[in-house]
């Protein structure tokens, strides 16, 4: 059956069959193993037949070029080729050695002999008639910052956009996308976190009315049609391949994406050849910094917040041996007094930990000061609706890992972290959590408090930054 | 096997910078695989039948264990429980016999689970029998599982006339793959067979 595909590679004038709408729609830009895809088999395999796909190994082996080196190889899915992820097996189907690799094993195996298929048929058209029905206004510098978006789009260039947490990013990107997509072009909206595209779909969709848009991350429900505009999570972007002809990434700094170098390479895959990148973030590192400069992309800069407020200022408190007293079933007093006092304001907050265990071993304790306080953490099945209840003011407030630390807007918000000097909380990271509080125009000041044994540089950094940018913001105070 | 060939843990990828102590250098104990934390949420099952033997309970994290490495086919998984294994049957005397995969299965899931786990535990076996139905005990019912036509059948020249096995699998849940193995074997003559699983469900 294999040798027989790889013979027909060349174009034939009659097909024979009639392509179902579904098929294009869902593969176009895609990159799917051939046997798992959520159409029946003999339907697939004859499309396969007739030259509308084409196929792939699943992993590449580069082989040795100097006698003794071990061959390279890589998975053509996640771009991945951290060797160490590549695992050797004794392949009952093949009957020798086959290799999987082991990063983007979640989305089903990939092998060296499975395939992997893309489509190569027909294309579906893109509309050209898209709305934007958006009644906000910009501020001055969110005016620019769009303007200069678009602008770069529409040259063709990557753009670095940087503004400070609850300055708009998300209305800023309206005009860019709204004129990418009027020209007919595919648009990517990736991010790193699960939360925040759950956050952007129902905004998207109800400004974008007449566009086809889905959004992708682990366990989504399937959607159907063909999506001009998508949101996706940066792992979703391993499933696709020379797709889109806009790819923006919000929050570019957030963790997976820096740490995760197969992840960076997903992005450049995933765009066509000349797209422009447009990323999109609070607290860009050195590393993106420097690749701007050098490769002379757009910019814009924002450092202030929509509502012409200032950053709130994160307070420092010694709060020493906190995991001793926390492991001894106590929470330290200035902890405790803290959270009574956002009790009796009846103020929602939020209380980051460092380690799932912490906070774990912490929960029982503060359910005593009030029973409905939770928990989340990133393998939590009900994250979702805890959040949203924490936004309906039905609970008083959660205990969290690092995995709330962006995308989430609550109305006049108090934050804690305890533990800041831990490895965990970079200073990019505390940036995030701080810019949690006072986003909303009515509550535009709120607590944020450092709980640490020790102060770290880190901690000075994110400080630093914070009145930095407030400096650039509001000149001299 | 390389002592470091493991860095992060296999089910949370959590970094795990454990240092080698003397007792793993000295008495050549397979490297950890998975983090301490990872571990401590198995939980243990406690053996009241000297005949069949099982080392874990069916709970979540076994669920989760399970799924990825037996349906997301995850081979490297296998060695999560190599040193249990390894305990629990490299001093037995009698002869190791692995529950088989019917061919077509195998070839689609392109291993044998049972197999992979006592090479990770690096384990000698036999395989006396063949499983000659494909289908999966797993998507019945408890009554359905009780009255199945036979699973197994004996490979051709086998000698197992005053022989002690162990039979191995994966998960015990009613039974029913285990009973019928041992029958067979059995009847062929064999002197004893005792079963051992990883999970009782």
């Amino acid at each position: 059956m294999k040798l027989k595909l790889s013979k027909q590679n060349k174009p034939q004038f009659y097909h024979g069959i009639i392509i179902e709408p579904a098929i294009p729609d869902f593969f176009t830009g895609r990159i799917w193993t051939r046997t798992n895809t959520p159409f029946p088999q003999a339907k697939i395999d004859n499309y396969i037949l007739h030259n509308y796909f084409t196929t792939k190994p699943g992993i590449t082996k580069k082989s040795n070029t100097i006698f003794f080196q071990r061959p390279h190889y890589t998975c053509n899915r996640c771009k991945n080729e951290n060797q160490q992820e590549f695992i050797h097996y004794q392949c009952s189907r093949c009957e020798k050695e086959c290799v999987y690799c082991r990063h983007c094993i979640n989305m089903g195996r990939v092998t060296s002999c499975t395939d992997l298929i893309t489509w190569n048929g027909p294309k579906p058209l893109n509309h050209k008639k898209h709305v934007l029905d958006w009644s906000g206004t910009y501020t001055e510098a969110q005016n620019e910052a769009a303007n200069q978006i678009k602008s770069s789009i529409k040259l063709k260039r990557s753009h670095l956009a940087v503004a400070v947490c609850g300055a708009g990013k998300t209305e800023m990107l309206f005009p860019g996308v709204l004129h990418a997509l009027n020209k007919g072009l595919r648009v990517c909206i990736a991010t790193p976190r699960t939360d925040v595209v759950l956050e952007l779909f129902p905004r998207f969709q109800k400004v974008f009315p007449k566009t086809t848009l889905h959004a992708l991350y682990g366990n989504s429900p399937k959607q159907s049609g063909f999506p001009q505009l998508i949101l996706a999570t940066t792992h979703q972007l391993f499933r696709f391949e020379n797709a889109f002809d806009v790819i923006i990434v919000d929050e570019a700094d957030a963790f997976p994406y820096t740490f995760d170098e197969a992840l960076q390479k997903a992005v450049h895959k995933v765009k066509k050849q000349n797209a422009p990148i447009t990323l999109v973030t609070a607290t860009p590192s050195p590393k993106i910094l420097n690749r701007t400069k050098k490769e002379n992309w757009g910019s814009s800069f924002i450092p202030k917040r929509y509502h012409n407020h200032p950053l709130p200022v994160p307070i420092y408190k010694p709060l020493w041996s906190y995991d001793k007293a926390i492991q001894k079933e106590k929470i330290p007093r200035k902890l405790i007094d803290w959270t009574k006092t956002k009790l009796l304001n009846n103020e929602p907050f939020l209380i980051f930990f460092p380690t799932i265990h912490l906070m774990e071993l912490a929960t029982p304790l503060f359910q005593q000061l009030n029973e409905s306080i939770l928990s989340v953490h990133a393998e939590d099945v009900e994250r979702k609706e805890k959040v949203i209840r924490l936004r309906n003011e039905e609970i008083p407030g959660l205990l969290t890992t690092t995995i709330l630390e962006r995308g989430i807007t609550i109305k006049n918000v108090q934050v804690a972290v305890v533990g800041a000097e831990s490895k965990i909380f970079t200073s990019s990271a505390l940036i995030q959590i701080s810019g949690r509080v006072g986003r909303n125009a009515n509550y535009p000041n709120g607590d944020i408090v450092f709980f640490h044994h020790g102060i770290t540089a880190e901690m000075d950094e994110a400080r630093n930054e914070i009145l930095r940018l407030n400096k650039e913001g509001f000149g001299k105070e | 096997m390389k002592r470091y060939e493991v860095s992060n843990c296999l089910l949370c990828n959590s970094p795990m910078d454990e240092p080698a102590t003397w007792k793993t250098l000295l008495m050549n104990l397979f490297p950890r695989t998975i983090c301490l934390h990872c571990e401590e949420k198995f939980e243990p099952y406690e053996n009241t039948d000297a005949d069949s033997m099982s080392l874990y309970k069916y709970n979540e994290q076994m669920k989760d264990f399970l799924h990825h490495y037996k349906f997301m086919h995850d081979i490297l998984l296998a060695k999560v429980f190599r040193h249990q294994i390894r305990q629990h049957l490299v001093k037995k005397k009698e002869i190791i016999g692995a529950i088989p995969m019917h061919p077509e299965k195998q070839k689609e899931r392109t291993f044998s689970h049972v197999d992979e786990l006592l090479k990770a535990a690096n384990i000698s076996y036999q395989s006396p029998l063949e499983k000659i139905t494909i289908e999966s005990q797993a998507e019945k019912t408890r009554e359905e599982r009780l009255n199945t036509p036979p699973i197994f059948a004996l490979k051709a020249n086998q000698a197992l006339k005053n022989k002690s096995f162990i039979l191995v699998d994966d998960i015990y849940t009613t039974g029913t793959t285990l009973n019928h193995a041992k029958h067979i074997l059995l009847e062929a003559g064999a002197k004893s067979v005792t079963t051992f699983t990883l999970i009782r469900g």
